[in-house]
């Protein structure tokens, strides 16, 4: 009996930008550009490297700067190895992510696939993240569980110790 | 959470977790239910409870075991930071975009 569905964890954003996309397409593939918008506020883009052919890699690293108070410093990679690539619109690649100094216990192995369209003049951008593992060893298969699972757990605990 | 990580990345311990997901069993059933043997459950129930994922209540003569909430909420908001991560870098590139728009116009 199959206790577990091996469910994937799915993200999916989207956003549309006032921007051609050709622009958009620049903005996620060129290193320069990259680095430029990669890190959210309070971080600045210490290192990217974009070798943009399928197989090639892309590596950048994120730090929080003084802003973040306690995080300060803490460095937060991105590897990745692209596995399709069409400036027409498409862009997808298997990465990890992970916190610098504690690989063991935040690594995130994910896949991005990132679809950008041409709606007027606007660029449609689609990220589809899906989690396929987290942990250096463990294949998560515990992502299969409910989200919202605490609530349910702690009912159950408050059975037995009832 | 590199406990929890490490504990959940070994098979047999995985199959305990989820057979627990289904309810709280004593030892005895979980060796019954997965055909491990009795010390090796007991071995890694005892990983599990250290790494915070499970939890022990004694009945009667009965040792019974069940998952403790705490480690998988932790679990989530990880991964939910990654989610607020991604959607921060996605505002991120719309505001780069409208700068290079504004720069595109002074010039």
């Amino acid at each position: 009996m199959a206790l577990l569905k091996k469910k994937n964890k799915e993200i999916v954003l989207e956003r549309y930008y006032a921007a051609p996309l050709e622009t958009v397409w620049k903005a996620w593939t060129e290193a320069e550009r990259l680095a430029k918008w990669w890190g959210p506020e309070k971080t600045k883009v210490t290192d990217c490297e974009v070798d943009l052919r399928v197989g090639g890699r892309i590596y950048i690293v994120t730090e929080a700067t003084g802003e973040m108070g306690k995080y300060a410093g803490t460095r937060w990679p991105m590897e990745g190895t692209f596995t399709h690539i069409d400036e027409t619109g498409r862009l997808t690649y298997d990465a990890r992510s992970w916190q610098e100094g504690d690989e063991e216990g935040t690594t995130i192995h994910h896949t991005n696939d990132v679809t950008l369209t041409n709606e007027g003049d606007k660029t449609h951008v689609r990220l589809h993240v899906t989690i396929t593992r987290i942990g250096t060893k463990a294949k998560l298969a515990a992502f299969g569980m409910k989200w919202g699972y605490k609530a349910q757990l702690d009912a159950l605990e408050k059975l037995l110790e009832g | 959470m590199e406990a929890v990580f490490s504990a959940l990345g070994e098979p047999g311990r995985l199959r305990i977790v989820e057979l627990l997901r289904l309810g709280p069993h004593a030892v005895g059933d979980i060796v019954e239910r997965l055909g491990m043997r009795q010390p090796q459950v007991s071995k890694h129930l005892k990983v599990l409870a250290q790494a915070g994922l499970v939890k022990v209540q004694p009945r009667a003569r009965h040792r019974i075991y069940h998952l403790d909430a705490d480690a998988f909420e932790q679990m989530r908001e990880w991964v939910d930071s990654f989610e607020e991560l991604w959607a921060a870098r996605l505002d991120s590139l719309g505001r780069y975009l409208e700068e290079l728009d504004e720069e595109e116009r002074d010039q």
